[in-house]
């Protein structure tokens, strides 16, 4: 009989409550301890080092009981984790934050500051070096832990570089010359049909596996953004652009998304790509080179994109004091040790290839990830990251990957929209 | 309006004397047949807590510098006035988007109505594999589009199987990649996924077209063809008016299509479309006020499509 | 809308020739023979893509030359609990139709049959609700259903944002319009109440109607991806097309014939709706929705 009057009845409380929020505690007791989630990539090997781990916990702690659950790895783990901390659902832990998505997270207070933690900054400044600056947020606090990074080189196809009649152990591929060369005759000699195969597609995040890994070899390890203003229209942005613009137009490299793994299906002679990649290609004869610069340079100064996913606390977590043991537990040196075993990914720990000495000598494909590991540039830790990183993406689509538009112009107009960007905060 | 006139209910009902009196003031007040507010209470609350609820947070928080938070994060979301409003229809970007939907729609809705009605008319002539053929054309339409998305890359990139089929014929860039041909790309593949529904909607039209009129078209002389547009077209009208405002409205929401068939609303947001920049904007880049000032905008654009659709097909009756 | 605007037709003019040309119509069913095999082209080339060893891109493998294999599928089948998404897929449509069925008869009957304050202001509502797109209620809508109602990790909290298919009421409230007005007025004649008609009369009427909602029902939560995926977090409460999704997404990357794994995946998610469909189809009659559309 009044179903139009309960609709007031039902919306004004609602309302409110969206307007003032309820229910969480922002100011939790940083040393309550007690059962507590996490969440876990479900990417297999992550999901398989996860668990165990848990289960090593959970056997030495029964009181403190930790249950780990599955988010996507994909792109979408970001609106999940955003969307929950809305909710006040988050878990305590995500063992898979993407370094670009903290400050929004950090402005929207679902996150935990780890240096309001007993010894929370002195433990991620020991474990993890010099790194671990880039992590810190504006506030100069830290609201997430580095845990692991994945350090992207070139992969090459030996079997694809022999056929086009090219050196497979020592390739051509030090200086943008080179690289260019090396692709020309890769694709004018048929054995393939591109040369390498960055994903040509709009998302934000794309530019990590092109432009940026390029970009931080070449200034020796420079943020796009660095104190609140781009640093990309420089030379040295400028010929980045003009490189990638050069691979495109001889079409070295397609316009078009491939569907499926382009260097797995043998479509493109090289890839991007850090170590996690060496058990997806067991079945290719691969090489790994550092990614080129313009007028070449030794491995040991290459600086390359990490593409690190770290750890962070969400304000939801109600017991915090087993939430930073637990985190601890899964970064301790035999926990690191682990997940280096399971997933190959690289713990952001200093001393990393002396301290895993045995791992890297079985294993010494993964040694120079290892080294690269010390040197990898992180997205910047800045305000408006992501829609950063979209004006970015779209201006280097129309002008580099379309050449709708001068790269170099292009370039300039968009460190001028993301300077606009940056400076607010 | 309502709570006025619940007050007109209580009050009067209170001091009405006999029964007979009651029930008329009740019967002016809640209109003849009462029962219909108890039977459609349910759905009514189920729209105010699905749509109108959160709709009106939305259009509250597109006047606002809003974003969201965790719960008990106190922050000031100062009204802005329609400076969200403003930020969304400076932005190119946004503008494109709302041209890529013109561009859809002028594609998508007349190839469906024109391909529904003429499987349709098919349909409903044959006799032998008729239900096999309907299947035929339904099938997509019941298929989610994440499903057959992969398909179509497959099919529609530049080694695939269509440009294999034109030879030297096949675009450069190839459909998905190619600024000019990315969304009329998308609007037949919406075509292709949503036509099932269409014919079934024309079937069911056809149904109730009496078979006198088409008697008499052929005793005048009309051939098929002639009958066809002469009888059949004018008779399922009003089934048209619904298949448009449905096309309309799938090409207002698309979504799906430009996040995954051309990723991410490519080339250059050649085919981005308003929902996708919602999405970026509201959920991916954490600015909830710009892209519910899209959403304001879409909803709008849509009724006065509609209104004005309605309004010109109403004249032509 | 529709029920607004009035046929008008020419009256049938007078027969000039009374014999009627009766001939088989081989080109109609050839021709559309070929549009559905045009239609059905992607499904064909999906299947038989899931069943290969190798990704071939190549025009050629339209007739497939290498032997089948069900490796694909017994990828999905060892990385996903398929009975457990299946389970959980059935529940949540199931639920959607459940509510739609119900609560959808009885509004779309009152909209239709019964005149009551506010009908034409809820109507106006009704065609207004498919205008707005989900994306724009998506956050508001889940802080509600996780933040104030708790339902993160539950059924309802799946069933909830979908429970009434906006659609179905309308095809109702069309297919009671379309009902003769005899009927309703030979028993108010006879002294039966509204409760009444709608138990004895309207109710029995409607089973056309209901097979041609579920199925127009069954699709939408069928398909749904977003809302399951933000609302569940316990893998054993993900629908089969959230399952899917994730494992297209993370694990097919990883295969060894990735195109394969997402095509068999794509087949998967695909094969229960189309067998549903088939198996319903000659029910799913053209009289049915007749209804949605006749003015």
């Amino acid at each position: 009989m009044r179903p139009i009057l309960s609709i007031a009845a039902l919306s004004v409380p609602l309302f409110v409550l969206a307007a003032c929020g309820g229910g969480g505690d922002s100011a939790a007791d940083a040393t309550a301890t007690g059962p507590i989630t996490v969440w876990l990539s479900n990417n297999q090997e992550e999901v398989a080092w996860g668990t165990a781990m848990v289960e090593a916990w959970n056997a030495e702690h029964p009181d403190q009981l930790v249950t780990a659950q599955e988010i996507p790895a994909g792109k979408s783990s970001e609106e999940v984790i955003g969307a929950a901390i809305t909710a006040g659902n988050a878990p305590c832990l995500i063992f898979n934050v993407s370094p670009a998505a903290v400050p929004q997270f950090q402005k929207q207070g679902g996150l935990v500051a780890l240096d309001e933690l007993a010894g929370g900054a002195d433990y991620i400044t020991a474990r993890s070096g010099d790194v671990a600056e880039q992590y810190r947020s504006e506030d100069d606090r830290y609201y997430q832990l580095p845990w692991k990074s994945n350090p992207v080189m070139i992969f090459y196809n030996k079997d694809l570089f022999t056929e086009a009649g090219l050196d497979a152990e020592n390739p051509p591929l030090a200086t943008y010359d080179e690289f260019l060369d090396t692709s020309r005759t890769l694709v004018s000699s048929g054995a393939v049909e591109a040369a390498i195969y960055p994903a040509p597609t709009s998302e934000f995040f794309q530019s990590w596996f092109d432009f940026y890994p390029l970009y931080a070899a070449a200034t020796g390890g420079r943020q796009l953004v660095e104190d609140q203003k781009s640093t990309f229209a420089s030379a040295e942005g400028q010929a980045v652009v003009e490189f990638w613009r050069t691979m495109y137009e001889e079409k070295l490299a397609p316009q078009e998304e491939y569907n499926g793994d382009s260097f797995a299906d043998a479509k493109a002679a090289m890839a991007i790509v850090g170590p996690w990649a060496i058990p997806v290609y067991a079945d290719t004869n691969w090489g790994a080179v550092p990614v080129p610069t313009p007028d070449g340079m030794p491995i040991e100064e290459i600086h390359t994109f990490s593409d690190a996913k770290n750890v962070a606390m969400f304000s939801a977590c109600q017991n915090r004091g087993t939430a930073w043991e637990v985190l601890k537990f899964a970064t301790s040196e035999a926990q690191d040790g682990e997940l280096l075993t399971a997933t190959g990914q690289m713990p952001l720990r200093t001393d990393l290839q002396t301290t895993y000495a045995e791992y890297f000598e079985a294993n010494p494909d993964y040694s120079t990830f290892a080294d690269l590991a010390g040197r990898t540039t992180e997205v910047p830790n800045v305000a408006n990251s992501i829609e950063i990183w979209q004006t970015f993406r779209d201006s280097y689509s129309k002008s580099v990957i379309f050449g709708e538009d001068d790269p170099g112009t292009s370039l300039e107009d968009a460190a001028t929209a993301i300077d606009t960007l940056a400076s607010q905060s | 309006m309502t709570i006025q006139a619940e007050r007109r209910s209580s009050v009067p009902a209170r001091s009405a004397p006999t029964g007979h009196n009651r029930r008329r003031l009740l019967h002016r007040v809640l209109g003849e047949q009462p029962l219909g507010l108890a039977l459609v209470g349910p759905y009514v609350v189920f729209l105010a807590a699905v749509f109108a609820y959160p709709l009106g947070l939305a259009v509250w928080i597109s006047f606002h510098d809003y974003f969201f938070t965790a719960p008990g994060v106190a922050v000031e979301r100062p009204f802005v006035g329609l400076d969200n409003y403003v930020a969304v229809l400076s932005d190119p970007a946004v503008r494109r988007s709302f041209l890529n939907i013109g561009i859809f729609l002028i594609i998508n809705v007349p190839l469906t109505v024109v391909l529904a009605l003429v499987v349709a008319a098919g349909l409903n002539r044959i006799t032998r594999f008729k239900a096999l053929l309907r299947v035929g054309y339904y099938v997509p339409y019941v298929t989610a589009s994440v499903a057959v998305v992969g398909v179509w890359l497959f099919m529609f990139n530049s080694g695939g199987i269509v440009n294999a089929l034109l030879g030297p014929l096949a675009p450069d860039p190839s459909w998905l990649v190619n600024e000019t041909l990315a969304m009329p790309s998308v609007a037949v593949f919406v075509v292709w996924k949503q036509l099932g529904l269409f014919v079934l909607l024309y079937l069911a039209a056809l149904q109730n077209v009496p078979k006198e009129l088409y008697e008499a078209a052929s005793m005048d002389g009309a051939g098929k063809f002639r009958s066809f547009l002469s009888v059949t077209v004018p008779a399922v009208r009003p089934a048209t008016t619904l298949v448009a405002i449905l096309a309309l409205i799938t090409g207002a929401n698309l979504f799906t299509e430009p996040y995954l068939l051309t990723g991410g609303g490519g080339p250059n947001g050649a085919s981005a479309s308003p929902v996708l920049l919602m999405y970026q904007k509201g959920i991916e880049q954490g600015n909830p006020d710009v892209a519910s000032a899209i959403g304001v905008l879409l909803v709008l654009g849509v009724l006065v499509v509609a209104l004005i659709s309605r309004a010109l097909t109403d004249r032509s009756n | 809308m529709v029920a607004a605007t009035s046929q008008t037709e020419n009256p049938p003019r007078k027969p000039r020739n009374a014999t009627r040309r009766h001939r088989p119509p081989f080109l109609t069913t050839t021709l559309l023979a070929l549009g559905a095999l045009v239609f059905l082209f992607p499904f064909y080339y999906m299947l038989i893509g899931s069943l290969q060893a190798e990704p071939d891109t190549s025009p050629s493998a339209v007739v497939p030359t290498s032997p089948f294999t069900l490796d694909n599928y017994s990828q999905i089948n060892a990385s996903v609990d398929l009975p457990r998404s299946l389970i959980n897929s059935g529940i949540f449509t199931g639920g959607v139709i459940l509510c739609t069925i119900v609560f959808g008869v009885l509004a779309g009957y009152a909209l239709a049959r019964l005149r009551f304050r506010g009908r034409g202001t809820l109507f106006a509502t009704v065609l207004l609700v498919q205008v707005i797109p989900f994306q724009l209620l998506l956050i508001p809508l889940y802080v509600m259903i996780v933040r104030s109602y708790g339902l993160a990790d539950n059924y309802l909290g799946m069933i909830l944002p979908f429970a009434i298919n906006t659609t179905a009421v309308f095809v109702f409230r069309q297919f009671f319009l379309q009902l003769p007005d005899d009927l309703f007025s030979a028993a108010r004649i006879d002294g039966a109440g509204e409760l009444g008609i709608l138990r004895h009369i309207a109710l029995p009427l409607v089973r056309p109607a209901l097979l041609t909602v579920v199925l127009l029902t069954f699709i939408g939560p069928w398909n749904e991806f977003l809302w399951p995926f933000l609302v569940t977090k316990e893998a054993d409460m993900q629908p089969l097309a959230v399952s899917l999704a994730g494992y297209i997404s993370n694990v097919a990357a990883r295969a060894s014939n990735p195109y394969g794994a997402v095509l068999a995946g794509a087949c998967v998610l695909a094969a229960p709706a189309i067998a549903l469909f088939v198996a319903f189809q000659r029910y799913f009659l053209n009289t049915d929705i007749g209804s949605g559309v006749k003015g």
